[in-house]
Parts: C-alpha cells; structure tokens; sequence
C-alpha cells in the first residue's frame, strides 16, 4: 500500500520576520497544501495522512479552515487528520468546523480507537490539549493486528531537547506498539528513526512548506509504501515547499568581498519565491560602501523578501582615506572619534549607533563636494 | 588696512568738501562738538569702501545733504597688504566709482564702475557685500571687529568668515576648508531630526519616528485587545470543556442515583399498599366488632327495659296506696298545728307588759343623769364667777397705773445726761467773784442788779459772764472779767434739756429714772396678773359661752321638774335604778320563756304537718314519673324488638359477629407482619433520593445552560478568528519595531555625529578663544583690576560674560555696569585687533565711546591704546577731546578747521 505522510501545516501561523510580506507567506502555505494533494494523486496514494497541526491556532480565520478542507476534498481518497497541540480537540476547535463533515472523504478522529480499512489498520493518537506528559501512543497496542498496522501521532520522541516532557514519545514506539509504520507531526524538520535493523518504521515529515529562515530539511512530504504487514516501510520525500527561505550570513575580512555577494544574490533563479535575511560583521572598508548600499538595494528590490542586518560592521581602523580628506579641524576629529567608539565597542548598539554615525558623516562629506 | 585720508562732499551736514588726513600709524583723534559731522565722516568712509557706487534707497537718499540736490561724493585713501589705494565714489546722481592704486609716486587707476566695487571687496576681504543695498555691519569683515560705530560699541555677533578669519589668524582651523558646507548641511540634517535643544522634532515636521512611536503605541493597544481576545477564545474554551464535565459528572452521578430510587420506589408502593390493605382490614375489624357489640347491647337494652317495665308497674301500685295514708295523715297534722299557733299567739300579747316598766327604768336613769349634770354645771358656773372677778380687780389696778415704756426711759436718761452737760459747762464759764469784808458791808451788783449784804469775815460770791462788777460800800467797786463764753447758748441747751425732760416726765410725776423704771416693773407685773386670769377664764369656758351655760341649766332644770311632775316620790328618794332595772328583767325573761315554748310547739306540728304535704306531692310525682317511665320502657322494648326476633336468634347473630371480627382482626395482624419486615416508611429515604436524584439533574441543567451559554461566546469568538488577527497584527508591529529601530540608529548615529562633531568644535574653539581671552582678560585687569575675573568668548568670539575667581559660574554681561560693558567691549576688540593685525596692521574706528568711563579708567585705557599702536591705527572720534589729551602721540584733527589740506593739529 501507498499512502502520503503530511503534518504541520501551521496554516494561519505568524510571519514575524517577514515584514510586509506575511499574508504572501501565509497565502504560499496554502498553495503549498495544494501541491500536497496533487503529489499524492501524482503517485497513486491510496490515503492521505496528516498528523497533526494542520492549523496554528484554533482561532485562525474560518475561512482560512473552510479553504483547507476544500483542498483537502480535492483529493479522491481518504484523508485521515489527527488534532496536534497547536489545534487540539477542544471546544471550539477548528475541527468543530462544518466542512470537514461536508467532505466525505475526510475523516478527523476524535478517539483513540483503531479503524479498520481493506488495506490497514490506523491507530489514530488526536490531541485534547496543548500540553500533557503522557505519551499519545501508550494506548496502542498492533502486535495482533494482520493487517499492516500505521498510526497517526503528534509529539516529541525521546531525545530531541524540548525542557520539559511533552507529549513523549519512545524512541521504539513503532516497534514496542507492534506497528509497521509511526506517521509522527510536531518537529517542522523531516526526520526518520530507524530500528536496530536499519529499517524505518516511524518519521517526522516535517512542514509542507518552510515556516522561518533556518528551518533544516522542511518543506517536504513523505510518500510511504508498505508491501505487507512486517515489511519495512519504503520512505521517499517529495518537495512540495515553494519558498526558498535562506540566511547569508558572511563576515568582511577582505576588501571588495562585498561584490561576491552582490553576485551570489545576482545568481539566484527564483528571487520572486526567494525569502533572504543578511548578516554582514567583519570590517567595512571604504571602498566597500558603494557594494553595500548595491546589497541592501538588490535585498529590498529583488526578492520576494530581503533583509540586511550590516551593524555588525565596523568601520576600518586605518586605510579609511576619507577621513584624511576631510577637513581639517572638527569634522577629522570627530570622524577619528567615531571610528575608535566603532571599533573599541565592537557588537555592540554602540558599535552599531558609531559605525551608522560614520556612514552619514561620509555621505554628508560626498554631499558637501557634490 | 591703514587708513591715509578721507574726503567727503555733500554728505549730510558736510555740505562742502571736507578732509581728514593725512593720519598718522598710531592714534589720531577727530573731534568736534556735536551736529557738526563726525559721525557722517565715519559713515561715509563705511559706504565708499563696502557698499556698491549705485546703491540706491532711502538710507542713502538720507545722506544727501538737507533740502539740496547733490550727488554725495567721498574719496578714501588706503593701503592694504602694503599698497596704497584710493577710492572715489559718487552715489546718487552721476553714481560713479574709481579705484586707484599708488604706483610710481602716483594713483593709477585700477578699475571702475563696477568692477571698481568688486576689486575693492577683493582687496578688502570682503566677499559677501550686498550689490545694490547697503552693507550691514555683518557685511564689514574684519570691521565688524575693528569699528565701532556711534553707541554700537558691543559685539553680539560677528559673520561666520569673519569668525573663521580670526580663526586662521589665531592659526587654529574648527572646520577647515569646505567645513561650513559640511556644518551646515549637517545641522541641516539634525534640525529634520531634532530640535536645537536635541529633543525629536515635533508638529508639522516631525521627526518620522514620533509618527512611528505613535503608530506603535496604537498597534501596541491593538495587539493588547487582540491577544485579550485570543485569551477570551481560549477561556471559553475551557469554560465549555469545564461545563461538559460538570455536566458529564452530574449525569454520572444522577444515572448512580437512578437504580437505588426505582428500587425504593417499588418498596415505597408496597408499603403504601400493604398500609392500605391493613387499614381495610382494621375498618372491617371494626365493623364487625361494632356488629358484635350492637346486638350485645340491643339484647342488654331488651332484658334492661322488660325489667323497667315490671319495675315500674310495682312502683305505681306502691305509689297509690301510699298516697291513701298521706291523705289521712295530712288532715291531723293540720289540726294540730292550728291550735299551736292559737297558743302561740297568746303567749306573744304578753309582751305588751314590758313596755310601761321599760320606760319607768328609762325615766329613773335620765332623771339621775340630768341631776348629776345639773350639780356639775353649777360648780363650773361658781369658779367663773371668782376667776372674773380677780380679773376684773386686776384690771382695775392697771388701769389706774401710769408707767413709762422703756424707750421713754431711755429718753430720759438721755436728756438727763445732756442737761448735766450744759449745766457743768455754764457753771465752768462763769466768772466768780467771792468778797469776804473784813466789816460788815453791802455789795451791789449792777448788771443783774443784785444786792447783797454781807457780813464781817462771811464770803459773798457773785457770779456772772463775760464780766461781774461790783460796788462795795466803803470800799469801792470791784471788777472782774474772763474769758468771753456764749453762756447764753448754754443755758439755752439747759432749757431746752429741762422742756423735754419735762414734756417726757409730765404723767410719771417724776424725772428720777429709777423711780420710772419702778413704776415700769409694777405694770408688767400686772399685765402678767391679768394674762394668766384671761387664760384661766378661757380654760373653764372652753368654746362654751356664758349664754350656753345657762340655756344648759335651765333645759336641765325643766326635765327634772317634768319626771318629778310625774314621779313626785322622786323629790323626796331619788329612784333605785337597780331594783327597777332587775324587777323588769325578771318579768321580761318569764314572758320570752313562754312564747319560745309556744313558737317551739307551734313550729314541730307545723313541720310534721308540712312534711305530710311533702311526702304526699313527693309520692303523687313519683307516681306520675312511674307511669311515664313504663310508658317510655314499652316504647323502648317496642322499638328493640321491632326485627320480630326471638331472643335466641339474636344469639346467635351476636355469636356470627363475634366470628367476623376475630377473623378480620387475624388478617389485619398478618398485613401488620408484612409492614413490619420492610420496617420504617420507606417513603422518607424516597423522597431524600428523588431530592438527591432531582438535585443531579438540576446541576446537570446548569452545567447544560452554561455549556451552552459558553459554546455561544465561543462561537462568537470563533467566527472572530482572533489569532490570524492577532498574528497580522503582531507581523505588523514586528516590522514597524523593526523600523522603529533602524530609525532610531540612524537618529541615534545623527545624534552621536552631531554631538561628536559639537564636541570636538567646543574643544576647537575654547582652545581658539582661549589666547584672546587671555589676553583681553589681562587688559580689562589692568583696567578695571582683578575683581572682574577672566572674560569669556563664545565660539563666535564674541563676549558671552566674565568669570570672577570667587565664583564657580559665569556671570553674564547683563549684571556688569553701563562703563565696565563699553570697557569690556572696547577691549575685547582691542584684543581681537592685535591678533587679526598679526601680520598687518589694521584699523581701528572708535566713533564716541567710552562716554560712561570715569577718568581713572579712561586714563588706563588710553595706556592701552598707546601700547595697541603698535599694531593698530586708531581713529578715535570726539566731542571731548579733552579726555584724550593724554595720548602723547595722537594726532588731534578739529573737525571745524579742516580744509583741504586736512587740519592735522598734532
């Protein structure tokens, strides 16, 4: 049997670090969904399973959760949801909403109850609430089940450090429940945990489409093919993500190494779909100010969005022949003055504050030229 | 710049050609008394080296002389950087201008027109005139220092290049070549940000993060009420899961309630049946014994009435033959009783007997009481009669005695006193002359006439006042005088003592005081006397009068006459009470003995009499009760025998009912067992379960209402979608922080460059103004001496106050006096002079200061002057050029003598 494995959807969730571009982040997340359901009709999934954390909140817009379930009824099979802790069965719940009755095909499960189809069994393991120490899967018990046995679970397995027990899962929950395969939601990042024998039997899909920068191995679904009851899973990923969410971080030890960004940015195939946060430290010679300024204009205008953080840098203690040329008296003065505050409190606001003061001294100087 | 001479036509008051010169290096002095044009030398001087030839205006127009129409013209000979120049201008009409430049012993032309005005500025320094309006004083260059213009002597400001030229010519630069540009545009930069006291600009131009910060505040709110919201969602939330298991338990605990009540209720009917069937039983028990115990008594009630009946037939039969005998004793008793009433009668006439000798005892006993009172009455009346008479003796004898009262006593003890007196004081002013002749002889007083004879060897007093005088016969007359006393008034006082004494005494026969207070204690004496008969009188009368008495005497005396009337042997004997009282006794007790002995007898045949009667009605009523009471018995015995049955019968009917009743009361013990296995009423445990049990599903409806009223907030919330609010608005407020914060850095850079660059230009400029404040700090003490402490210059070198040593603070100019400022001034620009004449010297203009400088710090100043010409020339303008007389090597120029060879007066 063939089946997709999807979770944490986190539809509706908070782009803080993207500005103005939030709602397109939000509207990707869906488009993204969209892209779920075509993966699976493109590889002949017999169901759809999605693990939790579909929503992030239970409060997200109704017409955000009447969209989803509209996706989700475009595909032709079963789609099996369980509640996760960010939209865990509770009243007024997203889950209370009437399209997931409306579409036949969906079914959310509200109990910890086994179901029994042609082909399997599910052991689905829905969340009533945010938090809770006890493990989702304690209940399930598949060692006598003929048919393959999956579960459908949302939580942390043991060993990912998250402070406090939430939602525990063993390491051997598959194998110690009698399941051929775990299909686990909660960590954004695709993740598989194999058994002593090298086989699969439980994984985190990770999120359909990246949610933050720096956000490892997300944007993928999981394609699961089980040939028979006791046979190891076969786990393929299947991209479904469109954004490209990158962090350039890059510090300044060479002069003009400032152009190899402004190229590296130059070469980037989809900037429309490309989200990407800068971080220049290091040394900003001035010969580098131009390339700066080209960065910053290339970050804002290129991208779907872009964002320099250069307060990092500190102006260069010598060479900076500007100053030099400056005129004689005050303004030298307080140039070499900002430029010792820059350089003594490196990484610091002060830092920031003295090295932004020496950049408007130098344009005020080009402007007083001009 | 050095000045040589100066000419002016058609300026002002300076109607005809005027000039001054040649000067000399040093010090020069043009004075002149007012109104005659010292000023408008200086002013014209001021026009033709630093305003355009064609300049027009009203200020111009003004220098044109009063009511003329001359062009004003002006020609100024100088050197600058070592060469000597001469400038002719004529403003106005014709307006034209020449420049000249001294070369080879003579002026050459250099330039005019136009250019003439623009070589000049070059050669002057000064670049930033005016082209066709008068130059300010801003527009002087380094005369803004150098000159001071009539009651302008201050500085409060000076140019920029100026400021930067004293700069370079103290070798310091604050902002360099092209530094201005970079200043201004700088400032330019921080005022769109800041105000000037560095706080972020407000109103119209507003610096843009007040309008972020506002923005801020707003979204901040938002986000409060939005994430409150999202708060609210998840509370009721939890209020509907909260309702749900209140609900959910209820119900448990209801349904828990449900099997122990349908099982108490099933025992409840029971018991309320079985309580039923035993009260069923108990009624039928009764009935039966009620039908048992009615035929008892029917059959009771028949023996009783059979036997009434037989009772009551033998009662009438005994009724009616005792009534024969009554009847027969009836009749005696009667007879009887008549004739002891007879007897009875009789014996009560002989009381009629008693009644004459009752009133003879009557009579006796009052006939010795009104004797007895009569005796007692004329004893009372014989002891008044002695009391009256000694009271009417005693009262006799006080009336005939007359006797003083103690004030009258008194009186004359007084007046007695007082005559004595004026008797011993006449008789001690008397002059008293006692003749003893040895012969017999007569002496004769004249006045009073007295004449005595008087024997041999015998004493003849005469006595007289104020004088007595005497004649003796043989032997002459004798005169004797004493002292004058009014003996007159004293015998008056005698007199009038004796009139008083005699009024006072006249009834008493009298005057002796003794004797009066005798007669006094006689008739207290008898006034006691009659007081006690009075009282002895009142004692005896009681509250009787004498009338009473004797009307009680003469009542007395007709009753007794009256009973002696009647019983005269009572005159002789007086009657024995006694033997009449016990005669009458005994005839009384005989009597009474007899009629009680008949009343007895008459009263027992009475009573028998009566008793007959009384049994006879009594035997009559019992008869008549007898017949009726047989009569009720048959009606009674009718009515219990009316079911026609014989005796046995009801036996036996008595006996079935008997059997009923043992039967029913049998089944109802039985119910009573049953009852008493399920014990107490189950209905109490019934009620307290349907209590509890109602109790259940009223906290069930409860929960029910608030699971519902809370599933209807949260619907609300719901359709709210308060986090995709919430998260919109968060987004937003993470990018208007964010560029809250880029903006705030690059406020925060504006600020740190401004304020570095500040600080590096105060550093700059206090070490460019601290040579001059030096210096001027050490002129203003020779002048004024130490007190007023060091000068401070702003960075525009202008003076901004003093700072004494005593004080830690600067003390602005204000506080200074009218002549400590204009010295202050005057040496400030001294000071500023001998730095900016460093390389060359330079001009110095003074048009009428130092007017409110005494003498001594004038003299001080002039010191400095002298020592300034050094470097300096000094053109000092006057009306009292006296006052500079002591600068040694100035050259005195008197404006109204000057004539075209300039009038020098050294």
């Amino acid at each position: 049997m063939t089946f997709l494995h999807t979770a944490d959807w986190q539809m509706g969730m908070r782009a803080e670090s993207v500005g103005k571009m939030a709602e397109r982040v939000r509207e990707e997340r869906l488009a993204a969904a969209q892209r779920v359901v075509q993966a699976a009709r493109d590889h002949n999934a017999e169901m759809l399973l999605l693990t939790g954390d579909v929503f992030e909140d239970n409060a997200v817009d109704r017409l955000l959760v009447r969209k989803v379930g509209e996706v989700l009824r475009r595909f032709p099979g079963p789609v099996y949801v369980i509640s996760g802790n960010h939209d865990p069965l509770s009243p007024g719940s997203v889950w209370e909403h009437s399209v997931w009755k409306e579409a036949g095909n969906i079914t959310v499960f509200t109990k910890n109850e086994p179901l029994e189809l042609n082909t399997c069994v599910l052991f689905p393991c829905p969340l009533r609430e945010k938090y809770s120490s006890k493990d989702p899967t304690a209940w399930i018990n598949a060692h006598d089940a003929t048919k393959p046995a999956i579960a459908l679970a949302h939580g942390n397995v043991e060993g990912i450090p998250s402070g406090e027990p939430d939602y525990p899962i063993p390491r051997d929950a598959a194998t110690r429940r009698g399941l051929d395969y775990l299909a686990l939601g909660h960590w954004h990042s695709f993740a598989r945990y194999d058994d002593p024998n090298g086989e699969c039997r439980m994984a985190y899909s990770g999120t359909h489409e990246t949610t933050k920068f720096g956000e490892r191995d997300s944007g993928n679904t999981i394609l699961v093919e089980i040939s028979r009851r006791g046979a190891p899973p076969t786990l393929t990923s299947i991209r479904t993500g469109g954004l490209d969410w990158r962090t350039i971080e890059h510090s300044v030890a060479q002069l003009s190494s400032l152009e190899s960004l402004v190229q590296q940015l130059t070469e980037i195939a989809q900037p429309g779909s490309t989200l990407i946060r800068m971080h220049l430290d290091g040394i900003l010679f001035p010969e580098d100010r131009d390339a700066l300024k080209r960065l910053d204009e290339i970050l804002t205008s290129r991208f779907l969005f872009g964002a320099l953080e250069a307060t990092g840098l500190t102006p260069a203690p010598d060479g900076e022949g500007w100053i030099e040329s400056l005129p004689a008296g005050t303004f030298r003065d307080a140039a070499q003055k900002l430029r010792a505050l820059a350089s003594q409190s490196s990484g610091t606001d002060q830092q920031a504050v003295a090295s932004q003061a020496l950049l408007q001294l130098f344009d005020l100087y080009e402007r007083s030229r001009a | 710049m050095i000045l040589h001479s100066l000419r002016v036509t058609h300026w002002r008051s300076l109607l005809n050609p005027t000039e001054v010169g040649p000067f000399a290096d040093g010090l020069n002095v043009i004075h002149a008394p007012n109104g005659t044009g010292k000023s408008s030398l200086f002013e014209a001087m001021r026009r033709t080296l630093f305003d355009a030839h064609l300049v027009t205006g009203k200020e111009i127009e003004a220098v044109r002389p009063w009511g003329r129409s001359l062009a004003p013209q002006v020609m100024v000979e100088f050197s600058q950087t070592g060469v000597r120049y001469r400038i002719e201008k004529t403003f106005l009409d014709s307006a034209n201008a020449r420049l000249l430049r001294f070369e080879d012993g003579q002026f050459v032309p250099l330039a005019d027109g136009r250019n003439a005005d623009s070589k000049l500025r070059e050669i002057l320094a000064v670049t930033d005139a005016p082209g066709r309006g008068l130059s300010k004083q801003e527009h002087w260059g380094l005369a803004q220092v150098l000159w001071a213009p009539q009651g302008a002597l201050n500085l409060s400001s000076l140019s920029s290049s100026v400021s930067e030229n004293l700069r370079t010519a103290l070798g310091v630069q604050l902002t360099g070549e092209g530094g201005t540009r970079l200043e201004e545009l700088l400032e330019e930069q921080y005022l769109s940000f800041f105000t000037k006291s560095g706080k972020p600009r407000t109103g119209k131009d507003a610096a843009p993060i007040l309008a972020m910060e506002s923005q801020l505040a707003e979204m901040t709110q938002e986000r409060q009420r939005l994430l409150a919201q999202q708060q609210s969602f998840e509370e009721a939330a939890r209020a509907v899961e909260d309702a749900r298991q209140r609900r959910a338990q209820a119900r448990r605990e209801a349904d828990a309630l449900s099997e122990p009540l349908v099982q108490t209720r099933r025992l409840a009917e029971s018991f309320q049946r079985l309580q039923s069937d035993l009260q069923q039983k108990r009624q039928t028990e009764q009935t039966a014994k009620e039908r048992f115990e009615s035929i008892g008594r029917t059959i009771e009630l028949i023996a009783n009435a059979r036997q009434e009946v037989t009772g009551f037939k033998a009662q009438i039969e005994r009724n009616e033959a005792l009534l024969a005998e009554l009847a027969a004793e009836l009749k005696t008793g009667g007879e009887l009783a008549d004739e002891r009433r007879r007897k009875r009668d009789e014996a009560r006439l002989r009381r009629a007997s008693l009644n004459q000798l009752t009133a003879e005892v009557e009579d006796a006993r009052g006939f010795l009481d009104d004797t007895k009172a009569r005796q007692t009455l004329s004893t009372k009346l014989e002891k008044l009669q002695q009391v009256q008479t000694a009271f009417t003796t005693e009262k006799q004898s006080r009336t005939v005695l007359v006797a003083p009262d103690d004030k009258t006593i008194r009186d004359v003890r007084k007046h007695l006193a007082a005559r004595e007196k004026a008797e011993t004081t006449l008789q001690a002013s008397l002059i008293r002359l006692t003749v003893r002749p040895l012969q017999a002889t007569t002496a004769t007083r004249k006045s009073p006439e007295e004449i005595k004879t008087i024997s041999a060897g015998e004493d003849a007093t005469f006595t007289g006042s104020p004088e007595v005088s005497i004649n003796i016969e043989g032997f002459g007359s004798i005169h004797a005088a004493g002292p004058e006393m009014d003996v007159d008034a004293l015998r008056d006082e005698v007199t009038e003592a004796d009139k008083k004494l005699a009024k006072l005494t006249q009834p008493y026969g009298t005057q002796d005081p003794d004797r009066l207070q005798l007669l006094r204690e006689q008739a207290t004496d008898l006034d006691r006397k009659i007081e006690t008969l009075k009282g002895q009188i009142e004692e005896v009368m009681g509250d009787e009068t004498m009338e009473d008495l004797q009307g009680q005497v003469a009542k007395l005396d007709a009753r007794i006459l009256e009973r002696t009337g009647r019983f005269p042997a009572w005159k002789a004997q007086p009657p024995a009470l006694s033997v009449l009282q016990s005669a009458l006794e005994e005839q009384r007790k005989e009597i009474e003995t007899a009629v009680v002995q008949a009343e007895d007898a008459f009263d027992q045949a009475q009573a028998g009499a009566q008793a007959v009667e009384k049994r006879h009605t009594e035997t009559e009523a019992g008869l008549k009760n007898a017949r009726l009471n047989l009569e009720a018995a048959n009606g009674r015995l009718t009515d219990l025998t009316k079911d026609r049955l014989a005796d046995d019968a009801r036996l036996t009917a008595r006996q079935e009912a008997l059997m009923a009743w043992e039967a029913a009361r049998n089944q109802a013990k039985d119910y009573e067992g049953k009852l008493a296995e399920i014990g107490e009423d189950p209905q109490k445990s019934l009620e307290k379960l349907e209590r509890q049990f109602q109790a259940q599903e009223q906290t069930e409806a409860a929960a029910r209402y608030d699971e519902n009223k809370a599933e209807w907030r949260l619907q609300t919330l719901t359709a709210e979608g308060a986090y995709s609010k919430l998260a919109a608005c968060e987004e937003k407020l993470a990018d208007l922080t964010d560029r809250i914060r880029r903006e705030k850095l690059r406020m925060d850079a504006l600020r740190l460059l401004h304020d570095t660059v500040a600080s590096c230009k105060a550093a700059a400029v206090a070490a460019v103004a601290a040579p001059v404040e030096r210096v001027a700090t050490r002129m203003l003490a020779r002048v004024a001496g130490p007190r007023l402490g060091t000068i401070r210059l702003t960075d525009q070198f202008v003076p901004a106050g003093i700072q004494p040593e005593a004080l830690t603070e600067a003390v602005e100019l204000d506080n200074l006096s009218g002549g400590e400022q204009e010295q202050l001034f005057l040496i400030t620009r001294l000071a500023l002079g001998q730095f900016l004449a460093k390389d060359e010297r330079q001009l110095v203009v003074l048009d009428d200061v130092l007017n409110a400088t005494d003498t001594g710090r004038l003299t001080r100043l002039l010191t400095l002057l002298e020592e300034a010409a050094d470097r300096l020339q000094t053109v000092i303008l006057t009306c009292h050029p006296e006052r500079y007389r002591a600068l040694e090597h100035a050259l005195f120029f008197h404006l109204q003598n000057l004539s075209n060879d300039g009038g020098a007066n050294p």
